[in-house]
């Protein structure tokens, strides 16, 4: 079992202790409700990434890194249903791999600690030229996503189906409401994130977590928290059937169906839930892998994705624009199948098992990526306890599960000879 | 079977090495603490691979893509196919094809010894029908489509094709639709029969497993065979370009680029320190901590995406950079300009410090991952280094080599790749 502390309200150190590693991993995560303040928020992330009053420099502190034996601080930013969560973490070599005596697990807590608390900013200034560097590499980030289309059209679904909802919202914002964000909301930002984010910080390796407990400590000693509720919407059943199409001059169209899994709160029937998705179209076993690739070769890939975070199940294929309705026909009957039980116990175990290996990690980041992804729970379930759950998962489950499965909006993406797009403009 | 320890004490690990009489290589790296173990069965036969030799030692060439069709269709079989074995332990198996090889893999934690079996067994044994190979066909062309559309992987390809003539290694990974469409049961079957043999291959097996155990399976599995090593014809490239600028469209947001240099080789393969060096070279004049990251950021050139790395195999090597920018030219411009700087001023001696304790750094955390270990050990065991000789040919490592590297950026053997967005 992982130790659990509180540092401060609602603070939550994990600490995983483990020397089979080579690596250690300090992860810090932090959700505040997602809003029109992401763009601000995602800004002051990576203006921290950047530099820190130590290290006034991207290139200094970058330095420091390759001097720590190659140690790699990375931030990222992802949605937790309704919430946007902020990550920073620092990844560095054992200590005992050190050419010399020195302690690179105490170094690096310091220094991703003082990036997130001691940035670079002074008189409530992070730098007009940093914020404008940031501004445009953020940009640029929101306006690369158009160049993966799977990742496209899947969040162009997502954005159609929760138009209403927090979770419809990109986790960086959008290009205008970056382009608004005047310092002055960078600063409240980082203000903001002090005081109110959830927080939680997942020590895994051979770090000493009291080190690291006593260094967080004493800056939120500092600090006056008042945290947020989390809260998430969930909607049981897909309204009325949407389809959306965009047409765009590729090769292959991308076709996604998004679903209501009918989950009423992130841990509502999760364990059947998953297994269901898994069996769905997860798998190489799955019915999506199994019936749309293998027997059919309408696609090279075709999958159920399940967000338990928000209860949505998502079938992405890559295909032909001209089989949509073909694909979807099958897809559909795969659902039926799936509902009516027409699934053969083996494929429920291998299912199972498979699930299994996936609980099973190998590396730092997978663990601390579990322990992380758990930020918004009261409960912190171990690999363990949630690999029991799913085991005990019928095939009556399975099926019940399958039935609370409601189409809700489709999205397809359409390729389009690039000579036709031309002359539409 | 003759087993081999080495061992590294600094790292606390050891390796296990045998060969089969049947001439497949294996390497073992157990690690007793962990629970999943990952084993992976390559084959020096990747998509570079375009001509074989007949029974009259000459080169007969072969339509492009074959290695990555094979690798799809091995998984099949007259009963069960390989997925649904593996469902029965647990695994999860994949594959993959590069340019030089193609491997099977599988990671799991329980019943290893009967997923072991499973993945030698597989591999060695081919199914195919001319309906099954059909189907597959279908499956190839929506992968090919993807990638199509994927600029990350077309300006790699284009600049490859500027950069490169007649060698293999400007072709496609799954080749394309015409060139898989005269792929047929028969082909395959002598494809197969051709590079499937064990003095071929490498079976890499990382994680919670006994070295012994594995090496019982082993005996029991492979299939004595006689095996011999493929052969790959190495012909000399010339040492400049095709072209010196190549552009595509496709619908994205921003440019993207990539510039490439040649290097002129005369022998097929780079030495590990040549690698180990130009790698430690690229970073110190590239990375996130260099001076010229940070003028192309401050000029608003690039992203955090920008980076440089070697790229190199059976008759090629060259240096690549690559991100988005809104004016790919002008970046190419000052990458050149900063190289030309290097060349004639030296390498910043703290750069080469930091850049070297980098990978060092990273070539410890190799060992951190069972995947990472597994792939590494089968790169080297197919260029037949000795596990861990990586490290030690990074702790050597000195300025002096580092600066001779760098000559092989020369500006008359540069090419760019450019995608730019349509409308």
């Amino acid at each position: 079992m992982p130790k659990v502390s509180m540092l401060a309200e609602k603070v939550r150190l994990i600490s995983v202790p483990s020397d089979k590693f080579k690596t250690g991993i300090i992860s810090v995560s932090m959700a505040l409700p997602l809003d029109e303040r992401a763009a601000a928020n995602a800004l002051m992330l990576f203006l921290l990434k950047r530099s820190c009053k130590e290290y006034p420099d991207f290139s200094m502190l970058n330095g420091k890194l390759d001097e720590l034996y190659g140690a790699s601080v990375s931030a990222g930013i992802f949605k937790k249903g309704d919430a946007q969560v902020l990550t920073m973490n620092i990844s560095s070599l054992d200590d005992r791999f050190a050419l010399t005596d020195e302690s690179i697990a105490e170094q690096s807590a310091e220094l991703l600690a003082g990036m997130i608390f001691k940035p670079n900013c002074k008189s409530g200034s992070f730098g007009a030229e940093n914020l404008a560097l940031e501004k445009r590499l953020l940009i640029q980030q929101v306006e690369e996503e158009f160049n993966n289309k799977r990742t496209y059209s899947f969040n162009k679904c997502i954005g159609h189906m929760c138009q209403n909802e927090p979770f419809g919202r990109g986790k960086y914002g959008t290009v205008e409401e970056i382009n608004a964000v005047k310092m002055a909301d960078v600063y409240a930002a980082w203000k903001n994130m002090l005081s109110s984010a959830v927080f939680q910080i997942t020590v895994v390796g051979s770090v000493q977590t009291e080190k690291v407990e006593k260094i967080f400590t004493s800056y939120f000693k500092k600090i006056d928290r008042t945290p947020e509720n989390l809260e998430t919407k969930f909607i049981l059943k897909g309204g009325r059937f949407n389809r959306f199409e965009e047409r765009q001059p590729v090769n292959q169209g991308k076709l996604v169906i998004g679903m209501r899994a009918g989950m009423s709160g992130s841990r509502d029937n999760i364990h059947a839930v998953t297994v269901m998705n898994d069996i769905f179209g997860r798998g190489t076993y799955s019915k999506l892998f199994t019936n749309v690739r293998e027997k059919l070769s309408l696609a090279y890939y075709c999958n159920s994705r399940l967000i338990s975070d928000k209860g949505i199940v998502a079938v992405e294929a890559g295909i032909d624009t001209d089989k949509e309705k073909k694909v979807t026909a099958e897809v559909l009957t795969q659902l039926t199948d799936l509902r009516n039980g027409k699934t053969e116990p083996e494929i429920l175990e291998a299912s199972k098992l498979s699930l299994k290996e996936r609980h099973t990690f190998s590396t730092p980041e997978e663990i601390a990526a579990w322990y992380g992804s758990q930020i918004a729970e009261e409960e912190i379930f171990t690999p363990e306890q949630e690999v029991e759950g799913i085991e005990a998962v019928t095939m009556e489950q399975v099926c019940e599960a399958a039935k609370k499965l409601t189409i809700d909006t489709i999205f397809m993406l359409a390729a389009q000879p690039e000579e036709d797009a031309e002359n539409e403009d | 079977m003759k087993i081999k320890q080495f061992t590294n004490e600094k790292l606390g690990e050891s390796v296990f090495c045998a060969v089969h009489p049947s001439g497949l290589e294996i390497r073992v790296l157990p690690k007793e603490d962990y629970d999943s173990a990952y084993a992976i069965f390559g084959v020096k036969y990747g998509s570079i691979d375009t001509a074989v030799k007949n029974d009259k030692g000459e080169f007969e060439g072969i339509p492009e893509g074959t290695a990555h069709f094979l690798e799809h269709k091995l998984f099949e079989s007259e009963d069960l196919n390989a997925f649904e074995r593996f469902a029965k332990t647990g695994a999860s198996a994949n594959a993959y094809t590069s340019f030089e090889k193609t491997a099977y893999l599988f990671k799991g934690s329980s019943k290893i010894d009967e997923s072991l079996e499973i993945l030698l067994d597989f591999v060695q044994n081919p199914f195919f029908t001319q309906q099954t190979v059909e189907k597959e066909q279908g499956i190839i062309g929506q992968e090919i489509r993807m990638y199509q559309d994927s600029p990350s992987w077309q300006v790699m390809f284009n600049l490859l094709r500027a950069l490169y003539s007649v060698h293999p290694v400007r072709i496609d990974i799954a080749g394309t639709q015409d060139s898989i469409a005269k792929i047929d049961a028969d082909l395959l079957y002598r494809l197969y029969n051709n590079f499937y043999n064990p003095a071929n291959m490498v079976l890499c097996v990382v994680g919670g497993v006994d070295p012994q155990e594995i090496f019982d399976i082993v005996d029991r599995c492979i299939k004595s065979s006689e095996g011999k090593k493929c052969e790959r014809k190495f012909e000399k490239e010339s040492p400049l370009p095709v072209q010196g600028y190549v552009e595509e469209r496709l619908s994205v947001a921003e440019k993207q680029f990539m510039l490439g240099f040649k290097e002129d080789i005369s022998e097929p393969l780079l030495s590990l320190e040549d690698e180990i060096a130009t790698s430690v070279m690229i970073d110190a004049l590239t990375g996130r901590s260099s001076a010229l990251f940070k003028r192309l950021i401050d000029e608003g050139l690039v992203d955090m995406g920008f980076g440089g790395e070697l790229f190199n195999g059976f008759g090629y090597s060259c240096v690549m950079f690559g991100g988005t920018s809104k004016d790919p030219e002008k970046t190419a411009e000052i990458i050149k300009e900063e190289i030309k700087n290097a060349q004639t001023n030296g390498i910043d001696k703290a750069a080469f410090e930091r850049s070297k304790r980098k990978a060092y750094g990273r070539f410890v955390m190799n060992y951190n991952d069972i995947d990472d270990t597994a792939n590494l050990l089968m790169d080297m065991g197919f260029n037949g280094y000795e596990p861990f000789a990586e490290l030690d040919a990074c702790r050597n490592l000195t300025l002096e080599k580092v600066q001779e590297r760098l000559a092989v950026l020369k500006e008359e053997s540069a090419a760019l790749s450019v995608i730019s967005p349509i409308g």
